[in-house]
């Protein structure tokens, strides 16, 4: 959210009282008045400094403005400060609804301008009208620009960071936390197949792998982060698909599990995550393959091996105990992973209301409340392994999703985040298991959708039917937008001109391409501009305009305040040949025009026919 | 009145001194003003609005931050458009008079210029100005309108209004569009009155002379209206009876004739004398006598009337300086 909706009302009333307010008020005041908003900005993003915090300090700067505008200089100055506010709307949102915002916002800022011009009392209709037309006038060369002037293909800066940050996959994962994430509506991912598209149950998207276990909380390994990716041979036929990824504002991309390449710009590293060369600021498209199996042909190393079975001294005593009671047991991890599975089954309940546990947070949770979430689950079983001497870690992502019959891709959204299990077996590498897969139906008590259902009572069964196809749809054109508007870059510039067979084009190719297309635009402009100023008097008018500039140019000119009838009576003389024709569409101009002689709609063809139609007939002795 | 011009503006005022900036020399009316002679530049604001969508361009393409690329490529798109525009404001606009009646100098001169203008196209807020005079004025599509600056005037003889600009800021104010206009139309501007002369000479002759008022009590005789005559001097009655404007002659005996000579003015200045004359032309043709001027090198026979008034000044305005 851009600006909290208390702040919100708060900057309104401001601009309000300074709006309204006859007399200028005292510099003390508005002294007072600017340390306040500022104050309250701050206050409202905790006091943290980022891109969010600057824009509403942004905002309440355009807001107290007011009370110190009083010439019409002032009012320029803020009317050009003002055009920041809908940049910093796009900084923070590049939705289309924002866009469309910032539409209305232009073509105020464009009656502004022109009103200041004319002083008070100027009526604002015809503005509004003017400013429209000139909106609507600017649309060739405006997309023009925007299709070909030359793109960055690497940012000269960075994007300062939101002070408050969105909720999604992280560095850490805290099993006994509540996660924002878990009621996050908003889409996190748009994921496209080409050829065969994977049963809905084998969808893991795969993010950042969390490797170290503090007894409370699980966070990246940062070596393993660096290290290169371990070699993959696909057990199964590799599955294409395109990604368009919304902004995270984080390095880690999302590829299906397991990936059998990085995405462009990208790299896998020794955990298979898939991490970009800068942050995801903006919305992001890519491309990747991946195997839904897959084998390790390398032996895991003694360091790796290590770190994926190290534990927190001094936590979950019982766990461990049971662990290693079971393992002499069943000695096959895989047998000891269904044991596990069979208990989750038989004892354990699915719930997103989870209680809390205490500093033996997995004996808490396998021995006592038996009751948690993907975390819970993944994080206990994690331990479970690790102290059975089995390698294990956590991998954050997303699953399933929702598909859109409409535009034939899977929304996930961040409410889809999930947390589950690798482990390693000998022979075969890191295998998925998913924990929270096991729970038997009957024992999932509270899911997210339950919760979401008791939040908007009276909305689920019929109403799903109704509302589902127009979520779709919205959704759907959200995808476009983002595909056609958000997703343009200086790569997708490149290969613009591929139509006329330029693969990859240069930049002084992009630069003519721009001139070029700019070139059109303007033209195309400046004929809706110019048609205003076509000739717009009576036909008659303009075919004897047209019937004098071309006896011009055979060397007849009609001299500046020469009646009509006094130059069709000299031409006369001068051209004996013509002498008839002359006269008679001279005097019938004459007559129609100043002798106020009225002519029916056949008549004023036929003058306008003869003026037209009107020859020089030369002959031997004309002068 | 006189507002202060920004940075912008005064470099427009020194660029017209160039020889290449049109027109080069005076001309003649009327004046259309045509593409080649229309200049345009920005003003403070426009530059400062320039500098605000640079910073967006670069912002916007830094972050490849598409909606604000588009909004900026929009309203630069719209600023652009809005010169095109004020440059079609002022394209076709013609001068078709300058006029002026003459004042005696030091008073306002009231010079009226006629423009119109071709076309459908309606072209608002045209602001002219000339020195510091300045006159704002809209005109419509297929209109005239009569623009009247009133400019000071500091001497005697012919004023050349030099260089006018016809400027406009619209659409938007980001430019101003201008174009001068330098009509080779001479104004002629009166002596100033000398304010403590002495009475006419005429007080000073032999006071028995008959002298009748001009427009004198008895009515002499009717004769047909010419143009030109009050409208008090009609005879109603009489007309209405002939069914033809009559007006009537009133005896006017013959004075003795005034004669203001530059000599008998003895050693006064020079100019003073010529204010002292012009102040004595005013006074005869006010009292109704027929008067001579006597300059150097330049004799106006006795007469009386506006024309004869308008001769006696107009020798005295163009008198040589030296």
């Amino acid at each position: 959210m851009l600006v909290p909706g208390w702040l919100a009302a708060v900057l309104l009333a401001t601009a309000a009282l300074a709006f309204f307010s006859e007399k200028p008020w005292p510099a003390s005041l508005r002294l007072l008045m600017t340390l306040m908003i500022g104050g309250l900005v701050l206050a409202a993003f905790e006091f943290r400094i980022g891109r969010d915090t600057s824009c509403a300090g942004l905002l309440g700067m355009l807001m107290l403005k007011p009370f110190e505008t009083h010439g019409s200089r002032d009012a320029r100055s803020l009317l050009g400060f003002s055009l920041f506010a809908p940049f910093a709307a796009f900084l923070q949102d590049q939705g289309p609804v924002t866009m469309a915002l910032s539409l209305p916002a232009a073509t105020l800022s464009l009656m502004a301008w022109a009103m200041l011009l004319q002083g008070p009392g100027a009526p604002w209709l015809p503005e509004l009208r003017r400013a429209l037309a000139a909106l609507a006038m600017a649309v060739p060369v405006a997309l023009a620009g925007f299709w070909l002037f030359p793109r960055l293909a690497t940012p000269l800066w960075g994007l300062p960071e939101n002070s408050v940050s969105r909720a999604g996959l992280g560095d850490r994962m805290t099993p006994n936390e509540w996660l924002d994430a878990l009621v996050d509506d908003s889409p996190a991912l748009r994921a496209r197949f080409i050829g065969t598209t994977p049963p809905r149950e084998q969808m893991y998207w795969r993010g950042p792998v969390l490797m170290n276990f503090d007894g409370e909380a699980w966070t990246r390994d940062v070596g393993a982060s660096h290290a290169p990716a371990p070699m993959l041979r696909a057990t199964a036929a590799s599955i294409r698909y395109e990604v368009m990824l919304e902004a995270t504002e984080r390095q880690d991309l999302l590829v299906l599990d397991l990936p059998l390449g990085a995405p462009a710009n990208a790299r896998l590293n020794g955990e298979l995550t898939a991490v970009s060369e800068s942050p995801i600021n903006n919305l992001i498209r890519y491309q990747a393959a991946s195997a839904p199996s897959a084998l390790f042909p390398e032996p895991l190393g003694n360091w790796q091996r290590r770190a994926a079975l190290a534990l927190p001294p001094n936590h979950d005593p019982r766990t461990i105990a049971l662990a290693r009671q079971w393992r002499q047991e069943t000695p096959d991890p895989a047998q000891l992973t269904q044991r596990f599975m069979q208990w989750l089954r038989r004892d354990f309940k699915y719930t997103i209301s989870a209680p809390p546990v205490g500093f033996n947070a997995t004996d808490d949770f396998l021995f006592g409340t038996r009751l948690g979430f993907c975390q819970h689950f993944s994080s206990a079983y994690a331990v479970f392994m690790r102290a059975a001497g089995v390698p294990a870690r956590v991998v954050t992502g997303y699953v399933g999703g929702h598909y859109n019959k409409l535009g034939e891709y899977w929304l996930l959204k961040n409410k889809d985040a999930h947390a589950w299990t690798e482990i390693w077996l000998d022979g075969r590498g890191w295998v998925r298991v998913d924990p929270t897969a096991a729970i038997a139906p009957e024992n999932i008590l509270d899911t997210l959708d339950d919760l979401q259902a008791r939040q908007q009572a009276g909305l689920a069964g019929p109403a799903d039917q109704v509302l589902g196809p127009m979520f779709d749809g919205t959704d759907f054109l959200r995808r476009q937008w983002n595909q056609l508007v958000l997703g343009f870059d200086a790569a997708r510039q490149k290969s613009l001109l591929k139509p006329l067979g330029i693969d990859e084009a240069d930049a002084w190719q992009l630069v003519t391409a721009f001139g070029i297309g700019s070139a059109l635009a303007l033209t195309l402009t400046l004929w809706f501009l110019l048609r205003e100023h076509r000739d717009r008097s009576h036909p008659i008018i303009r075919a004897w305009r047209a019937f004098t500039r071309r006896l011009r140019r055979a060397g007849y000119a009609k001299e500046l305040e020469e009646p009509p009838l006094a130059f069709a009576q000299r031409l006369a003389e001068r051209l004996p040949a013509s002498a008839a024709a002359l006269l008679s569409v001279g005097r019938r101009y004459s007559d129609w025009r100043y002798a106020g002689q009225v002519l029916t709609d056949e008549e004023q063809e036929e003058l306008v026919r003869s003026l037209r139609d009107f020859r020089l007939q030369r002959a031997a002795g004309d002068s | 009145m006189a507002v202060a011009r920004d940075a912008v503006e005064r470099f427009g005022d020194r660029m017209a001194a160039l020889a290449l900036v049109r027109p080069k020399k005076p001309e003649s009316l009327p004046v259309r003003i045509t593409r080649n002679r229309i200049y345009i530049l920005p003003t403070g604001f426009g530059l400062f609005l320039a500098a605000m969508l640079t910073t967006m361009l670069v912002g916007g393409l830094n972050y490849n931050n598409n909606p604000a690329l588009l909004l900026v490529f929009l309203l630069a798109g719209v600023a652009h458009n809005s010169l095109v525009h004020a440059h079609l404001i002022l394209s076709g606009i013609s001068l078709k008079a300058v006029h002026a009646d003459p004042v005696f100098a030091g008073q306002n001169l009231r010079l009226k210029l006629r423009f119109d203008a071709h076309g459908a196209r309606e072209r608002p807020g045209l602001q002219l100005l000339c020195g510091d005079a300045r006159c704002n004025f809209d005109l419509h599509a297929d209109d005239e309108v009569e623009a009247v600056l009133d400019l000071a005037t500091h001497q005697r003889g012919w004023l050349e209004p030099g260089r006018l600009r016809l400027s406009t800021l619209r659409p938007l104010g980001l430019a101003r569009s201008w174009s001068w206009l330098r009509p080779d139309t001479r104004l002629l501007i009166y002596p100033t009155l000398d304010a403590n002369a002495p009475p006419l000479p005429e007080a000073l002759g032999d006071g028995d002379s008959p002298r009748t008022r001009a427009h004198g009590e008895q009515p002499h005789h009717l004769r047909e209206y010419r143009p030109g005559d009050m409208p008090r001097q009609i005879a109603w009655k009489a007309s209405a009876r002939a069914d033809r404007l009559l007006v009537r002659e009133y005896e006017s005996a013959v004075a003795r004739d005034i004669t203001l000579d530059w000599q008998a003015l003895g050693e006064l200045g020079r100019e003073e004398k010529i204010r002292r004359l012009a102040r004595w032309v005013v006074e005869a043709e006010r009292s109704g006598s027929r008067y001579a001027l006597f300059l150097p090198g330049e004799r106006i026979p006795a007469g009386r009337g506006a024309e004869h008034r308008h001769a006696c000044l107009r020798a005295l305005a163009l008198l040589p300086n030296v």
